[in-house]
Parts: structure tokens; sequence; C-alpha cells
């Protein structure tokens, strides 16, 4: 709480447009609902690096050519795009946990919380989406390209990271920040194991207080803005790193 | 002389491909018969099971015909030439294609009362309707931008035949645009449903029984770690056998069309 007047002001304007946002003036259920924008916001910026390099090494196994590289991520990207990340969260929490607790005698011990499960299966179920996208990007470059880069002695590796990699990032860039934009939805899931994400702080706060629409209008604006925000970083680094005359 | 060498390991991948379809079904059969308690456990809950997963069905069918009924309309009215009656409705598309799943369906369960009363007599709004409207809304803002994106990508020159022929802007639309829109609109059409579809799950958090709560139900009832990794394996697999042969299609008839309209 900033500013005790401001936050008065404004409590009483949206009341007279029959919003009810008093609990703002409380100390404990602003503080759970302000820490509930912080959290989601924490996942956001966790989430995108973490699931942008491990798509990146999904798609360079994925196009690698060693079938024992490619077939099980592929299986992995299969399962992960045709099944509710919801299922696979549940999936992971109640049985992978459990699992890695009685590795370690107990609950008690297990250093794995709620909230590294969010961040490793959607970042996980990002990566495959990912990963599908920058695929595709590589198995748009010409062959006419890669053919020179190997005639000039490049390994398989070094074509990979100086010539597909750069190529294919632009071509699959919209695909990437359309999956980011998921990536900011698919937060909410957090709700289900109790991470106090957004969604999961405001319904703390409408159990006691019934004041679902005030907390959806901000909810709903709250995400349309970070969205708008992920949307024009995307164009602006499209713009940037696009090759004039390339066609990308 | 790269092609020929790219085209064999797709033909290796498609039958990977259809290996992977069988797996989950296979898991899950293999394991119940190697232990029987838990095949006989898990045979008694397959019913419990299915009348969960029906609710999804039903749930994601509905949600996509009312969302593609209403999307349609949107659409074509994000392109009228009256500000008052587009910029509402972009704004609407913009604001819930933005919005997570899970809080729309939130929204629409704790917004909405528990019944509404028609001429004076309680009809009962259950929760999964509810969900119904939660998932239909996104839907709607999806299919409204596949359908103005489709009527865009048809050429001005159409419309202008079309007028040349005595249609109006209306009969253009309705005889000579949508037709090929409709062509255009498939595949990503049936990307939606495959993302609705699995959507269905997210109302398991708001009570409604269908799979994922069913399977919840199950594992709580049974209190068997082995059985809880097998009810869950059932609910991806049920899951899977749904979406992956969309999925597959719309990859299908993305080809087909982008070989289409190279030529």
């Amino acid at each position: 709480m900033w500013n005790n007047g401001i936050t008065g002001l404004f409590v009483e304007l949206t009341n007279r447009l029959g919003l009810n946002y008093e609990f703002l003036a409380t100390g404990y259920e602003a503080e759970i609902w302000r820490d509930g924008f912080i959290t989601t916001l924490y996942l956001i910026a966790l989430l995108i690096p973490v699931s942008l390099i491990a798509g990146l090494l999904f798609a360079a196994c994925l196009t690698s050519g060693r079938l024992w590289l490619s077939a099980p991520v592929r299986a992995f990207v299969e399962i992960t795009r045709n099944t509710p990340t919801l299922v696979q969260l549940m999936f992971s929490f109640l049985v992978l946990n459990s699992f890695v607790s009685n590795l370690v005698g107990g609950a008690q011990n297990n250093p794995l919380t709620p909230f590294f499960w969010v961040v490793a299966m959607v970042g996980l179920h990002i990566a495959a989406l990912h990963a599908e996208a920058i695929r595709a990007g590589i198995e748009a470059v010409p062959a006419s390209t890669v053919e020179a880069a190997r005639g000039i002695g490049f390994s398989k590796l070094q074509i990979l990271r100086y010539v597909e990699i750069p190529l294919a990032f632009r071509a699959s860039l919209p695909a990437i920040v359309n999956n980011l934009i998921n990536l900011v939805k698919l937060t909410t899931v957090g709700n289900a194991i109790a991470v106090s994400e957004i969604t999961y702080a405001s319904i703390m706060v409408w159990t006691q207080r019934d004041n679902v629409v005030s907390l959806m209008i901000v909810i709903l604006l709250f995400f349309s803005l970070i969205n708008l925000v992920v949307a024009r970083v995307g164009l602006w680094v499209e713009r940037k790193l696009a090759v004039p005359g390339y066609g990308l | 002389m790269t092609t020929v060498a790219l085209s064999e390991p797709r033909k290796s991948g498609h039958l990977l491909r259809n290996i992977g379809f069988a797996a989950l079904p296979a898991l899950i059969l293999l394991w119940s018969l190697a232990d029987l308690t838990l095949g006989r456990e898990l045979v008694e809950w397959l019913p419990y099971l299915a009348s969960g997963f029906l609710m999804n069905v039903v749930i994601s069918l509905s949600a996509m015909t009312l969302g593609t009924v209403v999307g349609t309309i949107f659409g074509i009215l994000q392109l009228m030439p009256y500000r008052p009656v587009r910029y509402p409705v972009v704004a609407y598309v913009q604001a819930f294609r933005n919005a997570p799943h899970l809080v729309l369906i939130f929204a629409t369960t704790y917004i909405f009362p528990f019944e509404i009363v028609v001429f004076g007599n309680y009809l009962p709004f259950p929760d999964w309707l509810k969900a119904v409207i939660g998932l239909a809304i996104p839907a709607s803002a999806y299919v409204a931008e596949i359908t103005r994106g489709a009527i865009l990508s048809i050429p001005t020159t159409q419309w202008e035949a079309a007028k040349g022929l005595g249609f109006s802007r209306s009969q253009a639309l309705r005889w000579i645009i949508l037709p090929q829109c409709l062509r255009r609109s498939l595949p990503p059409w049936m990307n939606i449903l495959a993302s609705i579809t699995m959507g269905t799950s997210l109302a398991s958090l708001v009570g409604v029984h269908e799979l994922l709560h069913a399977a919840t139900d199950a594992s709580t009832a049974v209190r068997r770690l082995d059985f809880t990794i097998i009810a869950y394996i059932v609910v991806m697999a049920a899951f899977f056998t749904l979406c992956y042969p969309i999925a597959r299609l719309t990859r299908r008839l993305e080809q087909h069309f982008n070989a289409g309209s190279r030529i």
C-alpha cells in the first residue's frame, strides 16, 4: 500500500460504478493479491527463457537425423501437444513428486515445490511447441545454403549453430511469439496445485468478499496487457532481425 | 539430392508415429495384464471414467458449436464499415483471445447464477453449461479472427467481380466469399477444436464431473500409487486418441491446401 489516499479514492470511485475493491484498503488481502500478481509475473519471466532453451534443445534433437535422439523427443512432443497441460501437471505433481519423496525419504525432505512443478511442466509443454516451430523453420532453410556451409567445411553442429538456427529462428518467430502468449495463459494452471498466482490469490479474496466481477475485470486487463507487451516485443524483435530481401 | 535424402527419415517417422499412437493403450493393457488386481480395479472404474469422458466430449462439442456460430458473426462484424459496430467487436476479440481459458471458466462459473428464472419457472443452470460458455467465449474470439483473416485473404477482385454481376454486398459475402473461406479456415478451426477439447479438463477445477475429476475421484477411492499412475495414463490416452487424429488431419489438410494454392 503506497498511498492510502489514492487507494481510498480509487475504492470510492469504483464503488460508485458498482465495483467492489474494498479489500485493497485492508493490509492482509491486498498483500495476498499483490503477491499473486508478482508470482504470475515471476513465473512468466522464468518460463520464457526456460521454454526457449529447452525448445532449442528439443529442436536440435528432432533435426539431428539420429533416430535414438529424435524418436523419444518426437514421442514427447506429440504426447505433450495432444494431452491437456492440467492432466500432465496433476500427473507429475501427484506421481513423479511422490516418487521423488520416496527417493529422498519422506515428503518433508522433498526439495521440489509446487512452484517447481509448474515451471517444469509448463516450460516443457511450451518447449515442445517451440521445438515444432523451430524444426519447421530449420526444414525451411534452403538446402543450397546448408550445402554451401558444408562446402566451406562446417561440421553438422556448426551448420546448426551458425546457419540453420539463426535463419530458422527468424522464420519461426511468429509461431514462437504465439507460443509465448500461450505460455502466459498457461501459468494459471498453477492454481490447481496451490501455487499462489493471480487466480489463486483472487479466489482467496472473492470467497471472502463475493466481488468476482471486480476482480475478473482486473485479471482480464492484466492478461491482455501482458500479452500485448509480449506481442509487441515479438514484433519488435521480428523487425530487428529481418534480413532485407530474404522474405523472413 | 537433398529431397531424396529427406524423404527416407520421413517414412520411418510415419511408421514411428503410428507405433506411438498405439503405445499408450498398449502400455495400459500390458500393465493391467501383468498385475491382475490392478487390471480388475481398472475395469471396475472404467465405466465411471468413461462417463466423465463423455462430459468432456459434450462440453467440447457444445462450446465449439456455440463458439463457431458467434465467432463467424463477429468475424464478419469486424470487417463492417461502421465504427460503432466494429470497435466493440474488435475489443471483445482482443480481450478474450488473450485471456486464459481457466480464468474465463472461473468467471462464468462464479458470476452466473445457479438457476435462472424463465417465465416464473426456475431452471437449473448447471456448472457444465457454465463451462461450455466459458470455453465458447475464447473459441468465438479465435473463430472471429480466423473468419476475418479468411475473408481478407480473398482477393478484392472477387468482390468487384461479384459487384459487376449485380450481387449486393451481403449476397457476395454469402454466395461467393464465405464458401471460399470455409476451405481456408478449416485447418485452423480444427486446431481450435483440439485446444478447446483439451481445455475441457480445466472444468474439473470448478467441480464439473469430467474425466480428470473422475480420475482424481477414482485414485482417492482406491488409494494405490500404481492405480493412480495408470488412471492418469488412461486420462492421457483418452485425450490423445481424441486430439491426435484431429492434429494429423489438420496437418494433412494444411499440406493439401498449401499445395493447391502454390499452383
